[in-house]
């Protein structure tokens, strides 16, 4: 009898651990989703402009993040925070494209570095699309970027130099879209998926950037002035 | 005895996994890779799919196997080493494409480091067509298991396009079309029987890349 009692006992235990482990599954789809975009970044290969700029990384673009809160639909909601990974890339990128580039930190560093120009990226909007909401077996993510080149001079009347975009009085402003995406894969989780549209949205920012620099007409007719007197 | 019953369904199923293949090579060989190396790149610009970079690995491998005379770059390094002219933005959709890359000073030294002789863009997926059957699955506190039957089609679909680089021209094209049924009978445990689709696009491809390229040796 006790036997049965205990055997009966293992199974409820059982039973429960089964139960909660299921739970578990059930509520872990619906928990929120954080992906910190991470991934390898190669070297551009391009003939480098003869200036020098000086780099403002903002905090908000160096602590961006995408949050979506997608309770009220029903579904997961998601954190993509893209900032790291942006300043990794476009410190990357930049010191390819021009001969000398420099970080600004401070009001200081403007007066202690020459700089033809400095150089200010912004992140106007980042999207994703998840198959779950296309029904096309690919995972999607668009950013579009302000870009801004300032003369240094402009910058030293700033009190800080956490300015916001608009506030900046730039002789070069233009946006930039980047797009990412990456198949489904056997195996292959949302968050790693994301993570990858991420990466491929962050290279095609680069590609971008490499092949319309030198065609926006503000940046242009800077380019002719500048290399013409150095 | 009564496991004979499902063995030999099992066996039968098997023999009916199996996939059609459907080739063509639009120009014969004429010579072969020599000592050069080449890359084969898989066309990721369509908004709707990707070619599966483990397919471009799978017809690398083949070739590699059928010809280790012959190198074969792989895609992530050549994609990373010109970065950003093979981008889903940037890559050459035409041979004059190539041309206008080439004047660029550091791409063209780069591409002669890699003493690349031939570039290979492959365009075309895997992808699941009809799908029948039903399957139920149950857990219960004594064990779980399923019964029923699944099956579903699939389609593979390639073309790779070849570019020689020494006389800047395109100089093949070739095909690989296969298509293949797969099964998945359950009785307590599902069995999957798995047509190899991509598989057989992948041999099919790589065999007709690899003598190509290995034309003349």
């Amino acid at each position: 009898m006790v036997e049965r009692l205990w055997d009966s006992m293992t199974i409820v235990r059982n039973y429960k651990s089964l139960l909660f482990g299921l739970l578990s599954l059930i509520l872990s789809g619906c928990a929120a989703k954080e992906v910190v975009v991470d991934g390898s970044f190669p070297e551009p290969v391009i003939p480098q402009l003869p200036l020098t700029i000086g780099v403002l990384y903002t905090d908000s673009f160096k602590n961006h993040e995408l949050v979506d809160d997608g309770s009220a639909r029903g579904e997961a909601s998601w954190r993509v925070s893209t900032g790291v990974a942006q300043v990794e890339f476009w410190s990357t990128l930049l010191p390819a494209a021009f001969n000398n580039v420099v970080y600004i930190e401070s009001i200081e560093d403007l007066n202690n570095y020459q700089v033809d120009a400095v150089f200010i990226p912004s992140i106007v909007d980042v999207q994703y699309a998840i198959p779950l909401y296309t029904n096309v077996k690919v995972y999607e993510l668009w950013m579009r970027y302000r870009l801004q080149l300032a003369e240094p001079e402009v910058l030293m009347e700033q009190a800080s130099l956490d300015i916001a975009a608009d506030d900046i009085q730039a002789f070069a402003d233009w946006t930039l879209s980047a797009y990412g995406k990456t198949p489904t894969a056997f195996m292959q989780s949302d968050v790693d998926a994301v993570n990858l549209a991420a990466v491929m949205a962050l290279r095609d920012a680069g590609a971008n950037f490499i092949t319309s620099f030198g065609r926006v007409p503000s940046v242009n007719s800077w380019l002719a002035t500048t290399m013409e007197s150095e | 005895m009564r496991f004979a019953l499902p063995l030999i369904t099992i066996l039968f199923l098997c023999g009916c996994v199996t996939a059609n293949v459907d080739e063509m090579t639009f120009d014969a060989p004429t010579a072969g890779i020599g000592d050069g190396a080449v890359v084969i790149l898989g066309r990721r610009h369509a908004p709707d799919y990707d070619t599966e970079p483990d397919f471009i690995d799978c017809i690398g491998d083949h070739i590699t196997r059928g010809n280790s005379s012959i190198t074969v770059i792989p895609e992530r390094k050549f994609v990373d080493s010109l970065y950003p002219w093979f981008e889903p933005r940037t890559a050459p959709l035409g041979i004059e494409g190539l041309d206008r890359l080439m004047t660029i000073e550091p791409v063209a030294n780069k591409i002669v480091d890699l003493n690349l002789n031939y570039m290979v863009w492959v365009d075309g997926r895997t992808q699941d067509t009809n799908s029948a059957g039903t399957m139920t699955c149950g857990i219960s506190p004594a064990g779980g298991g399923c019964f029923g039957f699944g099956t579903w089609g699939t389609e593979s679909d390639y073309e790779a396009t070849i570019w020689n680089f020494i006389n800047n021209a395109e100089v093949g094209r070739m095909s690989a079309s296969t298509s293949g049924q797969s099964y998945m009978p359950a009785v307590v445990v599902p069995i999957p029987l798995i047509a190899p689709v991509q598989d057989t696009a992948c041999q099919s491809l790589g065999q007709q890349l690899l003598e190509y390229l290995s034309a003349g040796q």
